[in-house]
């Protein structure tokens, strides 16, 4: 049974502020949830950068060696024709299609892997915790137990957090 | 972030966040205006038109249009490439602005992406319905089949099945995932349950975490990157459809980077077309300022002059070249039968961009919207120019011959403005057309209520 | 430490010399030695074109910035003035390279004897009286733009805002006129060696070219300025910024490389096909060269984001582009002029060349020295400073 306090801010400097200091009083944070990306959280919060660009370039690679490949068989082996005297083995013919095929790949790659590592998608169970966070609200989830509660609640007043609030699940 | 004084403001009104919202999912509210329904009533009968003329090629075949032996292609193709083109607009500002690191770009992405994958869904329509057996459509794609046959990789028009595919594909995610926290935010407000409900499964469960915040903003720049180089190759490629021949006024290497600046020319017309509109009628002149419009304008006169560039030298090499069939071709372009043609995309395409050097002309919101109108005619017509001046009079004067359109062909062509325009005024209305998230971030930087804001 | 005005020392002014002085003896070498006269004609043109290219682009990158009303690169945009310096240079070299017998060796419709019937048609154009008059034309509205550009920027350091409005009137037609003319410079200077052939896009391709030389020039620039110990406030931000360009000019260059080629291979007409074939019969190591040194290489090392971010890996991925710009300019040149038999890249090529970079980095640095490094009253002075590429 997992519990959490949650408190907001109504602007992002304040907020980049309080994370700091809660983060100072070794107070852990479940989580940060603000209306749109703010610069400068991430380094505040100890976030490790994205490994997302490596799918992508794995997802191009992909797609640039199977579409080379591919055409290369159709050309050479499965239904070779002699179009307008070029050559069977055509690499200047192969790059248009080799070149779409990376960034399809790439981009669907990359696209799939950010659903799946946020845990989001068509039909998936999130929890709002407030309804104004998509508004003009920056909230700071903290994840707790009973017994250090008020020590959590009075690192966040110091914070400047307003709205105190404790959920249970 | 420092931002210098001297800038003028990208969001005007001392807006806070939450009136950033308020106002821009106003349009979603209530009952659409009455210019609403009568807007979608008249793109909804050239629609119709359109399902028409669809349906004669269809049922009674290629013949119920103009072409003939000699010119093969003409309104089929032109429209196919002037919608593409005007597509890539959207791309531009979304990709290659946040590359460069333009805010401006922020409050008018949202809408032009969306115009980006209504003029793709367009442009797609010619191609398919120019194949006249249109239950065998199918044989593009490669696919392992009886007839042992594989698609023809070395052609150029293969090449533009897998280029338009995949720019569909890649603007439709690209879009979509930028609008997930804007969903979010519509499902967070809605009152009516099942309007709740529906967007909320739109949202894709979307909560506003640092965390998802964080690789959203990985995706969409690693999206951009991967975007701006697909856009000039599917407009480059586009352009190969023509350059690969050995056609005069064809064949020419210029045609790629001349293809795409020429495409995102119209499609940045046909963003200021809409927006001026749009802006006026959902009260969002706070957020699509003079400003943009103007910054909008500077990218006109670039990409115009560089289309004229390219004209003045595809002239002169014609002439350089001694080749007196493309000499000829350029000729018959501007003293010919289609001469006519000519000269309205000359005046179009070359003169009325250079206007907008002069600042009163730029900053002129009607002015703007009448020399978008002029640009989008112009860029039409050096479409129809290409296609058709070269064909009908090529090497062999035993086959010269005209081509007018039939009213069929005229059908199809309203037809998908009737499709496009449809699919707009159901945009606004369903989906925020201001990226709610992207204004926000750079409102304390860049409103008309600048703070000195400092992080860490 | 940062010091505000650049003082070339005499240690650094004698290694340049060294380079110049070493750049007239493989001339000498060139002319009186094994080479011939053909491949110094073709050397001289390479140099000349080569270096007066990167001038432009570093006044190209302070006007386009200028006009884009850009703030990030204002407190690195001295630099690129200072590229610039050498255009007045490099044309009064090109104009004597011309004048003092480089035409007939390098042109063959100078020899109006032997035009066949083909070039007879080209000479309303080709004919050196008006070769000239577009020769000056074009390098004295540089110069002209040069001047004036350079002096409303040193002008802006009395902070007036009228100077800042003046720049970007100045720049706009600066950057206008740099696309019409560097377009008809390369087929003046450069197609027309080829003069059976032609390319519409030859112009296009020829400014991508000078743009990635250009940027990766400014970059071991940057980093020699930092080594020296002046520029302290150039971070990780700015050299992110400019590795990006390189990034992308490498991959806008292969773009046009493969339209050009792919265009021509395919449609498969002889009169167009021949310039390849040349090329591919006579020196087919350098067609594949050519395209890893600009394309493979900085489209693989520059693709990361760290990658741009640290010198370590920009200094030789731009050391590397820098290398193949030449290597693309020469095989634009050396085929038409010296042909397969004769051509060759040894003392005289790469001394040239070595000479040509001292008399550079000499004009660049004697630029540098007169005026203050950084506009300190420019109006996005401070964006320079305080800013992050934030991805």
């Amino acid at each position: 049974m997992s519990k959490y306090i949650t408190a907001y801010y109504s602007d992002e400097v304040d907020l980049l502020k309080g994370v700091k200091l809660i983060r100072s009083k070794g107070l852990e944070i479940a989580d940060v949830l603000t209306p749109f990306p703010v610069h400068g959280l991430d380094s505040v919060m100890g976030m490790k950068r994205s490994r997302l660009s490596v799918v992508a370039f794995a997802g191009g690679a992909i797609g640039a060696i199977s579409g080379f490949a591919f055409q290369t068989w159709v050309f050479t082996s499965a239904y070779p024709i002699n179009f307008g005297g070029k050559p069977l083995f055509s690499v200047p013919s192969f790059i248009p299609v080799t070149f779409e095929l990376t960034v399809l790949f790439a981009a669907f790659a990359m696209v799939i892997a950010f659903f799946i590592t946020n845990k989001i998608g068509p039909g998936a169970k999130t929890v709002i915790h407030d309804e104004r966070i998509t508004d003009d609200r920056f909230l700071v989830v903290v994840k707790m137990d009973e017994t250090k509660s008020d020590n959590a609640l009075s690192i966040l007043k110091e914070a400047g957090a307003q709205g105190i609030t404790l959920k249970g699940e | 972030m420092y931002v210098s004084p001297i800038r003028e403001p990208l969001i005007r009104g001392g807006k806070t966040y939450s009136q950033v919202t308020k106002d821009i999912m106003a349009p979603m509210a209530g009952k659409p205006s009455i210019y609403w329904y009568i807007g979608i009533t008249i793109s909804g009968i050239a629609a119709l038109f359109g399902a028409w003329a669809s349906y004669m090629t269809v049922y009674h075949g290629i013949g119920t249009w103009g072409l003939n032996k000699t010119i093969g292609w003409a309104w089929d193709i032109t429209n196919f490439v002037w919608w593409v083109g005007i597509g890539h607009a959207g791309t531009f500002i979304s990709a290659i602005l946040l590359l460069f690191r333009q805010k401006w770009r922020t409050s008018i992405n949202r809408s032009a992406e969306a115009m980006t994958l209504i003029a793709i869904a367009c442009a797609g329509f010619f191609p398919t319905i120019h194949m006249g057996r249109l239950l065998l459509g199918f044989f593009i794609l490669p696919y392992p089949n009886t007839r042992e046959l594989w698609v023809n990789f070395n052609s150029p028009l293969l090449w533009d099945v897998f280029a338009l595919t995949t720019y569909f594909l890649v603007s439709l995610v690209f879009w979509y995932v930028g609008l997930i926290p804007d969903i979010g935010t519509v499902r967070d407000k809605a009152k009516n349950k099942i309007r709740k409900a529906i967007y909320g499964f739109l949202s894709f469960g979307w909560t506003g975490s640092a965390r998802h915040w964080s690789r959203h903003e990985t995706v969409s720049l690693i999206l951009a990157g991967l975007a701006a180089p697909l856009v000039l190759s599917v407009h480059t490629i586009v352009s190969f459809d023509f350059a690969t021949s050995v056609i005069p006024g064809w064949h020419t290497t210029i045609f790629p980077p001349y293809f795409v600046s020429g495409a995102v020319f119209s499609g940045f017309a046909m963003v200021l077309t809409l927006l001026i509109v749009t802006r006026k009628a959902l009260n969002l002149e706070d957020y699509i300022t003079i400003n943009h419009i103007e910054s909008m304008n500077k990218i006109i006169i670039l990409t115009g002059s560089i289309v004229g560039i390219a004209y003045l030298t595809e002239f002169f090499v014609a002439w350089y070249s001694g080749v007196e069939y493309e000499q000829y071709a350029f000729m018959n372009r501007a003293f010919g039968p289609y001469a006519w043609a000519y000269w309205i995309m000359m005046t179009c395409n070359v003169i009325t961009p250079q206007l907008f050097w002069f600042k009163k002309i730029r900053t002129s919101v009607v002015a703007t919207f009448i020399i978008s109108i002029f640009v989008n005619i112009g860029m039409w017509f050096e479409r129809f120019v290409i296609v058709v001046t070269s064909l009908h009079r090529d090497y062999l004067p035993s086959s010269w011959a005209m081509y007018k359109p039939t009213f069929v062909e005229v059908g199809l062509y309203i037809g998908t403005f009737g499709l496009f325009f449809t699919l707009f005024l159901l945009f606004i209305r369903v989906f925020p057309v201001i990226a709610i998230a992207e204004v926000k971030s750079v409102l304390k930087s860049s409103g008309d209520n600048k703070n000195d804001t400092h992080h860490e | 430490m940062d010091k505000q005005k650049f003082q070339l020392n005499s240690n650094t002014r004698n290694i340049l010399f060294a380079m110049i002085g070493f750049g007239l003896l493989s001339l000498a070498y060139g002319m009186f030695g094994g080479p011939g006269a053909k491949r110094v004609a073709a050397s001289l043109l390479l140099n000349n074109i080569y270096f007066i290219h990167i001038g432009l682009v570093g006044l190209f990158f302070v006007t386009v910035h200028a006009i884009a009303e850009s703030g990030w690169q204002t407190s690195i945009q001295r630099v690129g003035e200072a590229m610039s310096a050498f255009i007045p240079v490099g044309s009064v070299l090109l104009l004597l390279l011309f004048v003092l017998g480089g035409m007939p060796l390098l042109f063959e419709w100078t020899h109006t004897e032997h035009l066949d019937a083909l070039l007879l048609k080209k000479v309303a154009y080709l004919n050196v009286p008006f070769f000239y008059v577009r020769f000056f034309i074009i390098t004295g509205a540089w110069v002209i733009l040069w001047y004036f550009v350079r002096k409303t920027s040193l002008q802006m350091d009395t902070g007036d805002l009228k100077y800042f409005h003046r720049m970007r009137t100045l720049s706009a037609i600066f950057v206008v006129f740099l696309a019409l003319s560097t377009v008809v410079a390369s087929w003046d200077w450069l197609m027309s060696i080829d003069a059976h052939w032609f390319s519409t896009l030859y112009g296009w391709y020829v400014f991508s070219s000078m743009l990635a030389a250009g940027i990766a020039l400014y970059i071991i620039l940057l980093f020699l300025l930092k080594q020296m110990g002046y520029m302290q406030h150039v971070n990780v931000e700015h050299i992110h910024d400019l590795g990006k360009y390189l990034f992308g000019f490498s991959i806008f260059w292969a773009y046009l490389w493969i339209s050009q080629y792919l265009l021509i291979w395919y449609a498969n007409i002889p009169e167009e096909t021949v310039y390849f074939y040349v090329r591919q019969k006579y020196f087919p190591n350098l067609f594949y060269v050519n395209l890893i040194l600009n394309f493979v290489i900085p489209f693989l090392a520059l693709m990361t984001r760290n990658s741009k971010r640290t010198f370590a890996v920009l200094v030789p991925v731009s050391v590397i582009v820098f290398i193949g710009h030449w290597v693309d300019l020469y095989q634009m040149i050396t085929p038409g002029v010296v042909g397969g038999e004769e051509a060759g890249i040894g003392l005289l090529e790469i001394g040239l060349t070595i000479g040509y970079l001292g008399l550079f980095f000499l004009v660049t640095f004697f630029s540098l020295s007169k005026a203050p490094l950084v506009p300190e009253k420019h109006p996005f002075h401070k964006e320079s400073l305080e800013y992050h590429t934030n991805y």
